[in-house]
């Protein structure tokens, strides 16, 4: 059997990959319940990061924190050394519930963020078209949301924001919804796009082997109040495979990690 | 034999036929007198249509009292749209002239009556501004609370994409707002509706308040009735108009079939 010695990342100046995003000290908490405790870490430029804890611990809280969705308690969250600006920096969310916009078809929905960073009009067709090839849209786009599947919407929120080519793009649990075929199938492509255009990504989610699939590093938070209970680099060689056993040594691992019972 | 459920229609005249049925039955129990049959109501209708009342015709009073609710509307729609749309989204606005209109809202517009009289006169004026004030707390309410309720997750979507304030507010929250805009202006006009009738009740010369306290002053129930049919018919097409309005406005609303 193979066991697994996990490669702690402690010292985070010791990386040469320049740093997309710096978290420092972050502590949030909502009146009297604290969750996020004094977490400090990096995400680097280029890298998939995967962000799994127990439930309820502050993983979307902690997105919400690096938007600036939700204020910080304290501590700070650099972007590109220096706050974070929504303006500025061009970031995609993928968020945990649907977020379609009702009153838009397919095809605008794909477009809105486009649209919103004000896009010459061809570049809007040709980049919502190659999208919409992505996810699998072509023969809705002319539907409403509300007259599509649970996947079919969560694909319409990943074509929104793969769309605007994002260089942090935060995913929160983005697969949730999907059956096994099109989550691998997704799981691939948005790894292709990472390569392609340099995407620096934070993705969250529940499923271990996901993240084992998937992620350059894996954070691995505790319960909350939640503090980082150990970051695991991954470089096994990709195309990654479930079976092979240091994939399975990995994942084992990290269950254990996660573990809080 | 065939489901009652695939008929719609059948089942409709079934109930309908039902009423006016009973309607007839309680004429004959209570004589024509007090209940008019719906063919004597259909009759007397007819004849407003010809015979001048007061010196004008049936059509003449409804277009009298049309004019009035809709220049309160119109009045009540330019005003009351933006005032909402702002206490909504602003939350300096909301609290300014929230407190304000917190005071105003539970008076019911009927209850303007006396005042409005004693300011404008028993004329055009009142009457227009009982409509007006019932029509105007409806939508100001409604194009509030649509857009003070916007799903969060949508405004974060578009701030995350780099959408300023004036985006987020005719990109998002306006649209968000429609369908609540739209029962907004459903509402407010059967309120606009009613205190037109109100308002005629009370004083005035023409207009179909007027046909239905005229009947009430010479003894006669199926001109009495006749108004409230009218009345009712109008309502019902204004409605009508406004949903398939909305149909046309918010088409991602549209049922699944
Ligand atoms: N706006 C809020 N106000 C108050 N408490 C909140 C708010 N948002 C989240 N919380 C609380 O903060 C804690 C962390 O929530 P969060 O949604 O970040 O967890 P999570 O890790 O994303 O969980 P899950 O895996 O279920 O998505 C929870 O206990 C939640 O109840
Ligand atoms: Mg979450």
């Amino acid at each position: 059997m193979t066991t697994y010695n996990p490669k702690t990342v402690t010292d985070q100046s010791g990386s040469h990959d320049p740093v997309k995003v710096k978290v420092r000290h972050l502590t949030k908490a909502y009146d009297e319940l604290l969750v996020l405790n004094d977490i400090s870490f990096d995400i680097r430029k280029g890298e998939l990061l995967c962000i799994v804890g127990p439930t309820g611990c502050g993983k979307t809280t902690f997105l919400n924190c690096l938007t600036g969705f939700a204020p910080l308690t304290s501590g700070e969250i650099l972007i590109d050394n220096e706050p974070g600006n929504l303006f500025r920096h061009n970031i995609g969310f993928v968020f945990q519930e649907p977020s379609t916009i009702p009153w838009l078809k397919v095809w605008d929905n794909v477009a809105f963020g486009l649209k919103i960073k004000k896009l010459p009009p061809p570049e809007v067709i040709s980049r919502v078209e190659k999208m919409l090839d992505t996810v699998g849209l072509r023969r809705f786009v002319d539907y409403y949301p509300r007259e599509l599947s649970a996947s079919l919407e969560q694909r319409v929120a990943l074509a929104r924001e793969f769309a605007v080519k994002p260089d942090l793009l935060l995913m929160d649990e983005p697969y949730g919804q999907m059956d096994i075929k099109l989550r691998y199938y997704l799981e691939d492509e948005v790894r292709r796009i990472q390569m392609e255009e340099g995407t620096t990504v934070a993705f969250v989610t529940h499923n271990i082997e996901e993240a084992v699939y998937l992620a350059d590093r894996i954070l691995v938070l505790s319960q909350k109040p939640s503090t980082i209970n150990e970051e695991v680099a991954i470089d096994l060689p990709r195309p990654r495979r479930f079976d092979a056993p240091e994939f399975v040594a990995i994942r084992n691992h990290v269950t254990e990690a996660i573990k809080w019972w | 034999m065939n489901s009652p459920k695939s008929h719609p229609l059948l089942l409709g005249a079934l109930s309908l036929s039902v009423f006016f049925m009973s309607w007839i039955i309680l004429t004959k129990a209570v004589g024509t007198k007090i209940l008019p049959d719906p063919f004597q109501v259909i009759g007397e209708i007819i004849r407003l249509f010809k015979t001048p009342l007061s010196g004008r015709t049936l059509l003449e009073h409804v277009l009298f009292s049309l004019r009035r609710v809709l220049i309160a509307y119109g009045l009540a729609i330019v005003s009351g749209l933006p005032l909402g749309l702002m206490m909504g989204w602003s939350s300096l606005c909301r609290k300014i002239i929230g407190p304000i209109f917190e005071i105003f809202r539970p008076i019911p517009p009927i209850a303007w009556i006396p005042v409005a009289i004693l300011w404008l006169g028993v004329a055009e004026g009142s009457k227009i501004y009982i409509c007006y004030v019932g029509a105007f707390i409806i939508l100001a309410l409604n194009s509030f609370t649509g857009t003070r309720y916007v799903e969060p997750i949508l405004i974060n979507c578009a701030r995350v994409l780099g959408a300023n304030r004036k985006r987020l507010f005719l990109g998002v929250a306006v649209p968000a707002a429609l369908p609540s805009i739209f029962a907004g202006l459903q509402n407010g006009m059967s309120m606009a509706w009613m205190c037109v009738l109100a308002a005629e009740l009370v004083g005035g010369r023409e207009g179909i308040g007027f046909i239905i306290i005229q009947g009430m002053n010479l003894d006669r129930p199926d001109m009495i009735l006749a108004g409230m049919v009218v009345i009712g018919l109008l309502g019902a097409l204004m409605a009508i108009v406004l949903r398939i309005l909305e149909k046309v406005l918010c088409p991602w609303r549209r049922e699944l079939v």
